[in-house]
């Protein structure tokens, strides 16, 4: 553990490092999309601006797709473009280019579609009360266990509602596509977080019409949280259809308000949960829950949410008879993705509100409830995978010791009696599984790549992007840590389909959990083998054997099963573990929430680089607060969100005082971290209202439209 | 229109549609990209430049209300003495992620700096509120521009 600094920060300060659309080509043309801006229908016909010559423009419809017009995700549902029925607002109709960007949007934005509208569902409620609208797999979780006569048991049963959420990436959706004639082959360069995914869907939409598809990232992606999972495999096949077609080089770049409009966005959720809780044991006896997600138009990826969602329903308690039901809802709106957390934070939003829930119910403390419930060694989640470790309930008696809760919850309940603005303090546990659930890593059978070159560098080759979250250099950093060479000397090369290996995705907290562990394993073989103390002496004395290449494949744990038909077994071999305090004042004039304080205490396992550990909790933190006060894409009776000035995201003026702290970092592995800020606290905050007003709102955002609503109904 | 202004301390001209925006110039037409877009509307101050000293956001300027003014890009603030100063404290706290909002939030803390440097908490949240950044929670920005703040006042003792 030391401080390495981040290799990209001073280049990203000074304007040197290149982002999507500051690369440019020769003889390039501009690409974009004509979108539906309806949510059902038939198309009847297109009509273009007779003010236009039509043939300046490439244009590609599905009927230019080569190969197969269907995305390749978890669940092959969803087409690259409409054929005849749109299913969903902001779904891509055509692809356009032109050499002039300010002519491609007018000529845009005066096409007409005419088409015969059908009927849609477009609210969330709507969509997630009908059970007709069920899609895909129901999932489902059963521990069951006699616990007897429920009679004497308080029975709570509440549902609870999250939005829509943008994963508002600074840097917008793009990609640049060019296509070699003589090679047969396309290149695409773009802002992404999984290159191999774009890769297979290059392959899909081309069909055997290409040899070959080479994908790269840009030097530098501007933020993807999920949002650039799965969507840049769209963009992407469509901008190399453009280039395919055009014989020229095409770069589409998607302006705030389409990137808005018709990108993946968190699932929106409707969980309800039903408990039966013991007066004077405070023990949970019976958990049922019921969650539900909008897919949006086509399933895509949100059967994995789903599954993750449904992993996590039960959060941090130990219930003897428990089950939990998931199950995926069809709309007319665009398809919901992954986004930070992939199901955890609306899984996690319903639980921990509903503990406090009850806890208001039982009139004992909210942090007596958790306490009473909280898994440790001896217990077992709802899979049966036992629980091996207590650093759960370490973090929750850390999180109350140096927020000094017990106190604090006293003071605020006198000072509340006496002053007008309120003063409230809530809590919530939070855990993430790190990888891909179940089977899944062992299925995705990761490898990686390491070249020595002759002057000793270390040159890592993986398909993990860096987005920003610092994979790049804790990688490296882990890597001649292992072996204590230069940090200068090692550095991961720009992720390319052509050169890395398939590393998988960079999603699902597995970057430094799998590969870096799968990096410093290989490292430290390399070491073994060749028997040096220092590399550089070693590579001096033996120039003739390097540059030399090493590679590994990931070895899955044995003992780690998870039987995906039943849902029993090892979901997620290793869990972080959080707990959250956060403290809020409230201004019943204003009906205005302002964020104080948020206190954070996670075991994430070793820490490799604290200070970009900790930016990563500070990060996905204020993005769950953004979610659980101010950020919803769209409402009923409110329309959709077109840009930043409607959509609005804490700035500096809003966030809270943040204090981390990470405990357990003596464990030799670092597990995973990126989601696990943005999982837990919205349900504190929404807990922190319920201590400052006895209100508690089983729905977020917190805004004050909101909180007028639910007060005036009381 | 013959547009002449002071881009990072020299002079410039070109010719230019009056209405094309001094982001698309600096990017286009002067290879410029520290410059990012993000919003196009004005939020989120990743595309700030100081037009006469000021920060504005260059999504919302026209060609023509650059004319005969001084225009300093991130590119030029990281030439300038102040701004070495800020991107030394915004990479040894390892405040920066994704990069994309920085050389807004560069130019944003310069102008505090440059004009008032008081390295009060409260003063710097309002310096930096026509910036939005997504990954990093602002926390080590605030972080990066107060030791900033410090040393500048050491250096001036």
């Amino acid at each position: 553990m030391k401080k390495v600094r981040k290799f990209d920060a001073v280049p990203k300060l000074n304007g040197s490092y290149k982002f999507l659309d500051d690369y440019t080509r020769p003889n390039l043309l501009y690409g974009g999309f004509l979108y539906a801006k309806f949510h059902h229908g038939k198309l009847k016909q297109i009509k273009f601006p007779k003010k236009f010559s039509k043939d300046e423009f490439t244009i590609v419809s599905y009927k230019d797709i080569l190969g197969e017009n269907i995305v390749p995700e978890p669940e092959n549902d969803q087409p690259f473009l409409v054929e005849q029925e749109v299913m969903h607002y902001g779904q891509i109709i055509l692809g356009i280019a032109h050499p002039n960007k300010k002519k491609l949007k007018q000529f845009i934005d005066n096409i007409e579609v005419e088409y015969e509208e059908m009927p849609a569902i477009t609210d969330i409620e709507e969509c997630l009360s009908d059970e007709n609208n069920v899609f895909g797999r129901v999932l489902e979780i059963k521990h069951p266990a006699e616990i007897g006569n429920t009679s004497h048991l308080i029975h709570t049963k509440r549902i609870y509602r999250t939005p829509h959420q943008e994963q508002a990436y600074l840097e917008t959706q793009a990609m640049l596509a060019e296509y070699d004639k003589e090679k047969k082959e396309i290149f695409v360069l773009g802002t992404m977080q999984c290159p191999f995914f774009v890769k297979s869907a290059l392959d899909a939409i081309f069909g055997d019409t290409i040899h070959n598809s080479v994908v790269e990232t840009s030097e530098g992606i501007g933020g993807g949280f999920g949002g650039k999972e799965d969507f840049p495999n769209i963009i992407a096949g469509i901008t190399a259809l453009l280039a395919y077609k055009s014989g020229r080089p095409v770069k589409t770049v998607l302006d705030r308000e389409d990137d808005i409009q018709i990108t993946t966005k968190r699932h929106p959720s409707r969980v309800e949960v039903e408990s039966y809780t013991d007066p004077i044991t405070h023990k949970i006896r019976k958990l049922n829950i019921d969650y539900r997600l909008d897919a949006g138009a086509f399933q895509t990826l949100s059967p994995v949410v789903l599954s993750r969602g449904v992993l996590h329903a039960s959060s941090g308690y130990a219930v003897e008879d428990c089950y939990i039901k998931g199950r995926l809802f069809r709309s007319n709106t665009p398809s919901n993705g992954a986004f930070r957390g992939f199901g955890a934070p609306q899984a996690l939003f319903a639980i921990e509100s509903h503990i406090d829930n009850v806890a208001a119910q039982l009139g004992i403390d909210p942090y007596t409830l958790r306490k009473k419930n909280i898994l440790k060694i001896g217990k077992e989640f709802p899979t049966s995978q036992p629980i091996i470790e207590n650093h759960l309930e370490d973090c929750l008696e850390k999180v109350i010791e140096i927020s000094d809760y017990h106190e604090k919850y006293r003071e605020y309940k006198q000072w509340n009696l006496e002053h007008k603005v309120k003063k409230g303090i809530g809590l919530s546990l939070g855990l993430h599984g790190g990888g891909y659930t179940g089977n899944g890593e062992k299925i995705l059978n990761s490898k990686i790549k390491l070249v020595i070159e002759k002057n000793a560098d270390i040159n890592i080759y993986v398909a993990n992007t860096d987005m920003g979250q610092g994979a790049h250099t804790t990688l490296a950093q882990m890597v001649d840590e292992a072996i204590e060479h230069p940090h200068n000397k090692t550095r991961v090369v720009i992720p390319n389909t052509n050169k890395a290996p398939n590393s998988g995705p960079t999603v699902a907290s597995r970057t430094i959990y799998i590969v870096g562990n799968m990096l410093r394993n290989l490292i430290k073989e390399v070491k073994k083998e060749l028997g040096f103390d220092n590399l550089e002496t070693y590579v001096k004395a033996h120039q003739a054997d390097f540059p030399r290449e090493f590679r590994s494949l990931f070895k899955p744990d044995p003992q780690a099963i998870f039987d995906d038909e039943t849902y029993k077994g090892v979901a997620y071999k290793d869990y972080s573990w959080a707990a959250c305090v956060v403290e809020i004042t409230y201004d019943p004039t204003t009906y205005e929430i302002n964020l104080e304080k948020c206190w954070n205490v996670l075991d994430i396992g070793e820490t490799v680089n604290p200070e970009i550990a900790r930016g990563q909790v500070e990060g996905g933190v204020v993005q769950a607060l953004g979610w659980g006060l101010s950020e919803f894409f769209y409402k009923k009776g409110f329309g959709r969100k077109q840009g930043f000035t409607d959509y609005t995201m804490l700035t500096s003026r809003d966030i809270p005082e943040l204090n981390i702290e990470f405990i357990h970092t003596d464990n030799p592995i670092p597990k995973g971290l990126g989601e696990i800020p943005m999982d837990y606290p919205a349900p504190a905050l929404r807990n922190a209202f319920l201590n400052a007003t006895g209100v508690g709102i089983d729905e977020i955002p917190l805004t004050p439209e909101k909180i007028f609503a639910n007060l005036e109904e009381k | 229109m013959k547009l002449e202004f002071i881009l990072n301390d020299k002079a410039v001209s070109l010719e230019v549609d009056p209405m094309k925006r001094l982001l698309d110039i600096l990017r286009e037409d002067f290879g410029l990209t520290g410059t990012k877009e993000s919003c196009g509307e004005g939020e989120c101050g990743a595309c700030t430049v100081l037009l006469d000293g000021k920060p504005v956001t260059s999504c919302l300027v026209n060609a023509v209300h650059a004319e005969n003014k001084q225009v300093v890009t991130s590119e030029g603030i990281a030439q300038k003495p102040l701004g070495k100063l800020l991107i030394a404290c915004f990479d040894e706290t390892n405040a920066v992620q994704c990069g994309f909002c920085f050389p807004g939030f560069l130019v944003s803390s310069y102008y505090y700096l440059k004009n008032d440097g008081e390295p009060n908490l409260e003063k710097i949240k309002t310096a930096l509120s026509g910036n939005i950044c997504r990954c990093t929670g602002y926390q080590k920005i605030f972080d990066s521009v107060m030791m900033a703040c410090h040393r500048k006042q050491e250096q001036e003792k």
